[in-house]
Protein backbone atom coordinates (compact mmCIF):
# COMPACT_ATOMS: atom_id res chain seq x y z
CA UNK A 1 0.00 0.00 0.00
CA UNK A 2 3.06 2.33 0.59
CA UNK A 3 3.93 1.96 -3.09
CA UNK A 4 0.23 2.97 -3.94
CA UNK A 5 0.35 6.28 -1.44
CA UNK A 6 3.34 7.37 -2.68
CA UNK A 7 2.17 7.65 -6.62
CA UNK A 8 -0.99 9.02 -5.09
CA UNK A 9 0.58 12.04 -3.19
CA UNK A 10 3.04 12.22 -6.59
CA UNK A 11 -0.20 12.75 -8.51
CA UNK A 12 -1.43 15.57 -6.29
CA UNK A 13 1.78 17.36 -6.03
CA UNK A 14 2.20 16.68 -9.97
CA UNK A 15 -1.38 19.06 -10.06
CA UNK A 16 -2.95 16.36 -11.36
CA UNK A 17 -5.36 15.94 -8.11
CA UNK A 18 -6.17 18.52 -5.52
CA UNK A 19 -6.90 16.92 -2.47
CA UNK A 20 -7.54 13.05 -1.80
CA UNK A 21 -8.85 11.27 1.96
CA UNK A 22 -8.51 7.64 1.94
CA UNK A 23 -12.34 6.31 2.89
CA UNK A 24 -14.06 2.86 2.78
CA UNK A 25 -12.56 0.10 4.70
CA UNK A 26 -9.16 1.41 4.73
CA UNK A 27 -9.95 4.67 6.07
CA UNK A 28 -11.94 2.91 8.59
CA UNK A 29 -8.85 1.09 9.96
CA UNK A 30 -7.26 4.30 11.14
CA UNK A 31 -10.00 4.16 13.83
CA UNK A 32 -10.84 0.58 13.44
CA UNK A 33 -9.15 -3.05 13.67
CA UNK A 34 -8.33 -4.33 10.42
CA UNK A 35 -11.01 -6.16 8.26
CA UNK A 36 -10.65 -7.87 4.82
CA UNK A 37 -10.93 -5.82 2.06
CA UNK A 38 -9.63 -6.47 -1.58
CA UNK A 39 -9.44 -2.37 -2.81
CA UNK A 40 -8.69 0.98 -1.80
CA UNK A 41 -11.48 3.60 -1.91
CA UNK A 42 -9.61 6.73 -2.92
CA UNK A 43 -12.55 10.17 -2.80
CA UNK A 44 -10.67 12.72 -5.08
CA UNK A 45 -11.38 16.59 -6.06
CA UNK A 46 -9.90 17.45 -9.67
CA UNK A 47 -8.19 20.85 -9.92
CA UNK A 48 -11.36 22.84 -11.35
CA UNK A 49 -14.08 20.21 -10.46
CA UNK A 50 -16.56 21.78 -8.80
CA UNK A 51 -18.10 18.68 -7.70
CA UNK A 52 -19.56 16.86 -9.99
CA UNK A 53 -20.23 12.87 -10.50
CA UNK A 54 -19.71 13.60 -14.38
CA UNK A 55 -16.21 15.33 -13.89
CA UNK A 56 -13.92 13.17 -16.14
CA UNK A 57 -11.07 10.90 -14.29
CA UNK A 58 -9.13 10.52 -17.96
CA UNK A 59 -6.38 12.98 -16.31
CA UNK A 60 -5.53 10.68 -13.37
CA UNK A 61 -5.78 7.48 -16.23
CA UNK A 62 -3.34 8.83 -18.58
CA UNK A 63 -1.13 10.10 -15.80
CA UNK A 64 -1.06 6.84 -13.97
CA UNK A 65 -0.52 4.81 -17.55
CA UNK A 66 2.68 7.15 -18.06
CA UNK A 67 3.96 5.84 -14.93
CA UNK A 68 3.02 2.29 -15.64
CA UNK A 69 -0.05 1.52 -13.97
CA UNK A 70 -2.72 -0.76 -15.74
CA UNK A 71 -6.33 -0.62 -14.96
CA UNK A 72 -8.27 -3.52 -14.15
CA UNK A 73 -12.24 -2.53 -15.00
CA UNK A 74 -12.91 0.21 -12.59
CA UNK A 75 -10.11 0.05 -10.63
CA UNK A 76 -6.22 1.10 -10.97
CA UNK A 77 -3.63 -1.84 -9.62
CA UNK A 78 -0.60 -0.05 -7.79
CA UNK A 79 1.60 -1.92 -5.81
CA UNK A 80 -0.59 -4.83 -5.98
CA UNK A 81 -3.68 -3.16 -4.34
CA UNK A 82 -6.97 -2.12 -6.50
CA UNK A 83 -7.39 1.44 -6.11
CA UNK A 84 -11.00 3.04 -6.88
CA UNK A 85 -10.52 6.99 -7.39
CA UNK A 86 -14.34 8.39 -6.70
CA UNK A 87 -14.53 11.82 -7.74
CA UNK A 88 -15.71 13.30 -4.71
CA UNK A 89 -19.68 14.29 -6.11
CA UNK A 90 -21.82 15.16 -2.43
CA UNK A 91 -20.94 18.18 0.15
CA UNK A 92 -20.91 15.55 2.56
CA UNK A 93 -17.83 13.70 0.71
CA UNK A 94 -16.94 17.20 -0.21
CA UNK A 95 -16.62 17.80 3.62
CA UNK A 96 -15.02 14.55 4.66
CA UNK A 97 -12.47 15.66 2.03
CA UNK A 98 -11.71 19.43 3.50
CA UNK A 99 -11.51 17.91 7.00
CA UNK A 100 -9.60 14.87 6.48
CA UNK A 101 -6.70 14.15 9.02
CA UNK A 102 -3.18 13.24 8.26
CA UNK A 103 -1.47 9.28 8.70
CA UNK A 104 1.16 7.64 8.34
CA UNK A 105 1.79 4.71 6.63
CA UNK A 106 5.83 3.18 7.22
CA UNK A 107 6.72 6.80 6.79
CA UNK A 108 4.65 8.12 3.84
CA UNK A 109 2.12 10.88 4.15
CA UNK A 110 -1.81 10.17 3.64
CA UNK A 111 -4.71 11.76 4.20
CA UNK A 112 -7.55 9.96 5.97
CA UNK A 113 -11.53 10.87 6.26
CA UNK A 114 -12.68 11.48 10.02
CA UNK A 115 -14.41 9.04 11.63
CA UNK A 116 -17.83 11.14 11.98
CA UNK A 117 -17.22 11.77 7.70
CA UNK A 118 -16.65 7.82 7.35
CA UNK A 119 -19.79 6.85 9.51
CA UNK A 120 -21.84 9.50 8.10
CA UNK A 121 -20.85 8.35 3.86
CA UNK A 122 -21.77 4.73 5.09
CA UNK A 123 -24.99 5.51 6.32
CA UNK A 124 -25.53 7.34 3.10
CA UNK A 125 -24.49 4.35 1.20
CA UNK A 126 -26.44 2.46 3.26
CA UNK A 127 -25.33 -1.41 2.30
CA UNK A 128 -25.47 -4.17 5.42
CA UNK A 129 -21.60 -3.59 5.28
CA UNK A 130 -21.97 -0.26 5.50
CA UNK A 131 -24.15 -0.92 8.66
CA UNK A 132 -22.09 -3.52 10.17
CA UNK A 133 -19.32 -0.48 10.17
CA UNK A 134 -20.79 1.95 11.52
CA UNK A 135 -21.65 -0.70 14.46
CA UNK A 136 -17.84 -1.36 15.17
CA UNK A 137 -17.39 2.67 15.06
CA UNK A 138 -19.85 2.75 17.82
CA UNK A 139 -19.30 -0.22 19.45
CA UNK A 140 -15.76 0.54 20.18
CA UNK A 141 -16.11 4.43 21.26
CA UNK A 142 -14.15 5.69 17.85
CA UNK A 143 -16.72 8.22 16.91
CA UNK A 144 -17.71 11.94 18.98
CA UNK A 145 -21.55 11.38 19.01
CA UNK A 146 -21.92 14.98 18.61
CA UNK A 147 -20.06 15.50 15.53
CA UNK A 148 -21.55 12.80 13.83
CA UNK A 149 -25.29 14.19 14.96
CA UNK A 150 -23.86 17.63 13.17
CA UNK A 151 -22.74 16.34 10.12
CA UNK A 152 -25.70 13.92 9.56
CA UNK A 153 -28.05 16.77 10.70
CA UNK A 154 -25.72 19.29 8.22
CA UNK A 155 -26.43 17.09 5.16
CA UNK A 156 -29.71 15.67 5.31
CA UNK A 157 -29.45 12.44 6.74
CA UNK A 158 -31.30 13.03 10.66
CA UNK A 159 -34.00 11.01 9.29
CA UNK A 160 -31.82 7.72 8.28
CA UNK A 161 -29.62 8.16 11.64
CA UNK A 162 -32.81 7.92 13.74
CA UNK A 163 -34.01 4.53 12.03
CA UNK A 164 -30.46 3.14 12.17
CA UNK A 165 -30.39 3.97 15.94
CA UNK A 166 -33.98 2.60 16.63
CA UNK A 167 -33.00 -0.38 14.44
CA UNK A 168 -29.86 -1.46 15.68
CA UNK A 169 -28.60 0.53 18.92
CA UNK A 170 -31.87 0.82 20.72
CA UNK A 171 -31.83 3.84 21.30
CA UNK B 1 -12.74 -11.96 17.99
CA UNK B 2 -12.85 -10.89 21.86
CA UNK B 3 -13.95 -7.56 22.79
CA UNK B 4 -10.21 -6.92 24.16
CA UNK B 5 -8.48 -8.51 20.95
CA UNK B 6 -10.48 -5.70 19.26
CA UNK B 7 -9.52 -2.71 21.09
CA UNK B 8 -5.53 -3.82 21.02
CA UNK B 9 -5.78 -4.64 17.46
CA UNK B 10 -7.56 -0.70 17.09
CA UNK B 11 -4.75 0.86 19.16
CA UNK B 12 -2.09 -0.21 16.87
CA UNK B 13 -0.11 2.17 14.71
CA UNK B 14 -1.85 2.64 11.40
CA UNK B 15 1.31 1.63 9.15
CA UNK B 16 0.86 -1.94 11.80
CA UNK B 17 -2.61 -2.12 10.86
CA UNK B 18 -2.15 -2.11 7.03
CA UNK B 19 0.81 -4.20 7.46
CA UNK B 20 -2.29 -6.32 8.83
CA UNK B 21 -4.71 -5.31 6.09
CA UNK B 22 -2.00 -6.42 3.63
CA UNK B 23 -2.10 -10.21 5.30
CA UNK B 24 -5.52 -10.45 5.60
CA UNK B 25 -5.67 -9.22 1.48
CA UNK B 26 -3.16 -12.09 0.52
CA UNK B 27 -4.67 -14.71 2.43
CA UNK B 28 -7.95 -13.48 0.99
CA UNK B 29 -6.61 -13.92 -2.57
CA UNK B 30 -4.78 -16.74 -1.64
CA UNK B 31 -7.82 -18.80 -0.40
CA UNK B 32 -10.02 -17.63 -3.80
CA UNK B 33 -7.44 -18.84 -5.66
CA UNK B 34 -7.65 -22.43 -3.44
CA UNK B 35 -10.96 -22.39 -4.45
CA UNK B 36 -10.90 -21.85 -7.94
CA UNK B 37 -8.15 -24.73 -8.69
CA UNK B 38 -10.35 -27.21 -6.16
CA UNK B 39 -13.56 -26.22 -8.50
CA UNK B 40 -11.58 -26.89 -11.66
CA UNK B 41 -9.94 -30.05 -10.60
CA UNK B 42 -13.62 -31.38 -9.37
CA UNK B 43 -15.36 -30.18 -13.23
CA UNK B 44 -12.14 -32.14 -14.60
CA UNK B 45 -12.73 -35.19 -12.53
CA UNK B 46 -16.58 -35.09 -12.94
CA UNK B 47 -17.67 -37.39 -16.04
Amino acid sequence: MKEALELINRMQADGVIERYAIGGAVGATLYLEPAATLDIDIFVRLPGDPGSSLVSLAPIYDYLKLHGVRAEGEHVVIGGWPVQFLPVSTALEEEGLQEAVGAEVEGVRAWVMKAEHLVAIALQTGRAKDYARILQFIEQDVVNRDELKRTVEAHGLAPKWEKFKARFLNE
Amino acid sequence: MSKERRKKLASLSFSEKVKLLEKLRERSLALAEARKKLKEKSQKQSP
